[in-house]
């Protein structure tokens, strides 16, 4: 009897997959000198983690720029978010992997030390000198030199439901730490009075770095504290200890309810789900949620108010984490695929591209409802930022601080959401938590060179 | 009259020797011919990628830059492993869900088995392509759809728990349940897999046996402790071993429903081995653990056919 077991399988496929991995890194390197592509003309592979809508209007632009520029073939590529950086690591460094990648500017240090990201070139240079907000373009450099055109710009703030604070009598959303405390209070619901939880009064999200760490770390930036210090940890400040301090409590009150908290790959599940059906009042997340919000609740996003982070007791104000994508160029690409994925980038980041003087980024962006970076799309969709749910992000944009994007960010990043959950499932306390976070942070960012 | 050891000696030294020596080696050669193919996809795809993954973790390598440009390390992958907690986190967890899933999986499907072999009914047929469908379902697929039925108080499984006026777990939302919670998935998933493996081996049994067993006023309880398990042994090991590699290898529902959390409860090796690859870009550290993991599976599949011979 010959029996073919899934184990087996997997086995082959983890085999081939090496293989293929193995062989595609192996033969990486730059092809000086081809011009890349089929048949003679310039192909240039656009790798995305956006959802089909916005692959049709990018690949909509695409066809447009093909038009003015015969020769030049864009081929668009959508990935799910999960997979983005898998991707990147698999096929980057081969010859016929992706010409342009949008990144999270978490990865663009090591995607610069290894030369995937590739300096841009001067003319480059000048227009986002020229279209960006300086502190945005510093972002995307490395080395000197802009590695990429700076798009969506994501930052924090506190989202509450309108109805439950209503029902519950509070007029106005928290400020500060003791208001947000108090405030969960007055809405959190119990089964027969005193049983099980059934309304949160304030939500956090688990298995999720992004998700666990960047609503902490808005609260730590608006008590004064700060993650990093250059590439010293300081998660023993006393300033950070604070923010982990206020979780544990939230959880020990039964305001936070640890089992509603958990997302899954999707960045979606149950912390979603309780938010979008009234068992969440409170929660600090992004903009870019503002689509999966209104698809999921559909008229009762009217509900949804947003706030900016309410201040701790050492903070002089809010101050959200913020964090970007932007879209880079393989170095490891000929030179004639870098110089035709820059012409490319400059046509979809520019003018002609969108609507109405936007860029068609621009229009991509807004259509999910995130901030564009350019100066000339937050003109160009002024109507659209100023809707009461983007409106406050906007106002809060000035104050936000970007989260470090260090050598070993993604490492620190999850280390620092283990201690964050670990508190949050009463595994550990905020000091031992916090104690070990910077331990384990110290180490990451010292291996990694940062 | 020569003795039979005086003629193999001079068979050995005449052209009847030369020609069964020839014949031999025109075997071996046509052995070598017809394995060759195999062998080279075997090589191609098993011996090299195992053995470039070791060759890796001798080394430093994001996997942006090519094998030649990896920064050798010798073994001091190897000793950070060691001192590595999350590592040994993941290997508990690990060792908890293989240890679990063995637990249920083996004597449900066993139970299954009998209850499709032995009744007369033209259901069975039915019953075992269904039981087998969510073998052949993809992972991806049924942890989606799973992710949605373990939905803390609203989801199915939470409204029926409420149902019977029971409180429900919160399922992948507490570290304290979210390791069960995949094992569940796991057992869902594999059942009808082992089941059919248990009713081939049923079918092995000789019939005269159980008629004979009968004879003796053997119910159906003693036939099963006299009969049916002991002839099942060599079909429960291989079982074992399989379902032992399966549950070690386990990285889709993990990376699909909880990527590890909450709070590291669900994180495993092939799932640490993911993310220290692939986010953290340590594809030396990560071969490391790959290859550790590779020695601990080998040797627990020598210690399977070890007993499997011992049994025979």
């Amino acid at each position: 009897m010959r029996i073919i077991t899934s184990g087996g399988r997997r086995a082959g496929a983890v085999a081939l997959s090496a293989a293929l991995v193995i062989a595609a890194a192996g033969c990486g390197g730059t092809d000086a000198g081809g011009t890349g592509g089929g048949g003679g003309a310039r192909a240039v592979t656009f790798l995305t983690h956006w959802g089909p809508e916005q692959v049709a209007m990018l690949k909509k632009a695409a066809t447009a720029f093909q038009e003015k520029n015969p020769g030049v073939t864009v081929t668009v590529r959508a990935v799910p978010f999960a997979n983005l950086l898998s991707t990147l690591r698999t096929q980057g460094a081969s010859p016929g992997g992706p010409t342009i990648a949008s990144i999270y500017d978490l990865w663009l240090p090591e995607l610069v030390r290894d030369g995937l990201a590739a300096p841009a070139p001067a003319d480059v240079a000048q227009d986002l000198s020229a279209g960006w907000p300086a502190n945005l373009v510093e972002g995307v450099t490395k080395q000197g030199r802009p590695r990429g055109y700076p798009n969506e710009v994501d930052l924090y703030a506190l989202n509450y439901n309108k109805k439950l604070f209503a029902e519950a009598g509070i007029a106005a959303p928290p400020k500060t730490w003791d208001e947000l405390a108090a405030t969960a209070a007055k809405l959190t619901k119990r089964d027969g009075g005193g049983g099980k939880v059934t309304q949160q009064g304030f939500g956090v999200i688990t298995s999720w770095a992004a998700g666990v760490v960047h609503p902490w770390l808005s609260l730590v930036n608006s008590n004064g504290g700060a993650l990093v210090d250059g590439s010293a940890p300081k998660l023993d400040d006393p300033k950070v200890q604070a923010a982990t301090d206020l979780y544990a409590k939230l959880v020990k009150d039964g305001v936070t309810q640890p089992s509603m908290s958990n997302a899954n790959a999707n960045t979606t599940g149950p912390y979603l789900d309780n938010f979008v059906n009234g068992k969440t009042g409170m929660i600090i997340m992004a903009n870019w949620w503002q689509s999966a919000l209104k698809e999921a609740m559909g008229d009762r996003f009217a509900d949804v108010g947003v706030a900016p982070i309410p201040v701790g007791p050492d903070g002089a104000a809010s101050a959200p984490v913020s964090y970007s994508w932007l879209t880079m160029v393989n170095g490891k690409a000929d030179q004639a695929k870098q110089d035709a994925a820059w012409k490319f980038l400059t046509y979809l980041n520019g003018p002609d591209s969108g609507q109405n003087g936007s860029s068609a980024m621009g229009d991509i962006l807004v259509s999910m409802g995130i901030l564009p970076s350019r100066t000339g799309d937050l003109s160009a969709h002024k109507a659209e930022l100023s809707d009461p749910f983007l409106s406050v992000y906007v106002e809060q944009l000035p104050h936000a601080r970007p989260f470090p994007a260090v050598l070993g960010g993604e490492e620190m990043s999850q280390a620092v959401q283990k201690h964050i959950e670990n508190v949050v499932f009463g595994k550990e306390t905020a000091k031992e938590a916090m104690d070990a976070a910077q331990r384990e942070v110290a180490g990451i960012l010292t291996k990694a060179g940062a | 009259m020569t003795s039979p050891s005086v003629t193999t000696a001079t068979a050995g030294r005449g052209p009847s020797a030369r020609w069964g020596r020839d014949l031999a080696a025109g075997h071996r050669g046509a052995a070598v011919v017809f394995l060759s193919p195999a062998m080279a996809v075997i090589v191609l795809f098993v011996v090299v990628p195992i053995g470039l993954t070791f060759w890796i973790s001798l080394h430093e390598w994001s996997m942006y830059t090519p094998l030649t440009d990896m920064a050798w390390r010798g073994l001091a992958n190897y000793r950070e492993l060691l001192a590595d907690r999350d590592f040994f986190t993941a290997l508990r967890n690990t060792l908890v869900y293989v240890v679990l899933v063995v637990a249920v999986t083996l004597p449900l499907a066993v139970a299954l088995g009998m209850l499709l072999y032995f009744p007369k009914s033209a259901a069975k047929g039915v019953a075992r392509a269904v039981l087998f469908s969510t073998y052949v379902v993809p992972t991806v697929a049924t942890a989606i759809v799973w992710g949605a039925l373990y939905a803390p108080d609203y989801g199915p499984f939470a409204q029926m728990f409420s149902a019977v006026g029971l409180s429900a777990p919160a399922w992948l939302s507490e570290p304290g349940t979210a390791l069960v919670s995949l094992v569940v998935f796991h057992v869902w998933q594999m059942i009808g897999y082992y089941t059919i493996l248990v009713v081939a081996g049923l079918t092995q049994i000789p019939p005269d046996l159980y008629e004979a067993a009968r004879i003796d006023g053997a119910g159906f309880w003693r036939q099963t402790v006299s009969v049916t398990l002991p002839l099942l042994r060599r079909t429960t090991i291989f079982m074992t071993l399989i379902t032992v590699i399966n549950a070690i290898q386990v990285f889709d529902p993990v990376y699909i429903l909880t990527q590890g959390g909450p709070a590291e409860s669900t994180s495993v090796v092939s799932f640490s081995i993911q993310r220290e690859a692939f986010q953290y870009g340590m594809a030396g550290q990560a071969s490391a653990m790959a290859f550790s993991l590779l020695i601990v599976l080998l040797a627990i599949g020598g210690l399977f056919l070890a007993a499997m011979r011992r049994r025979s």
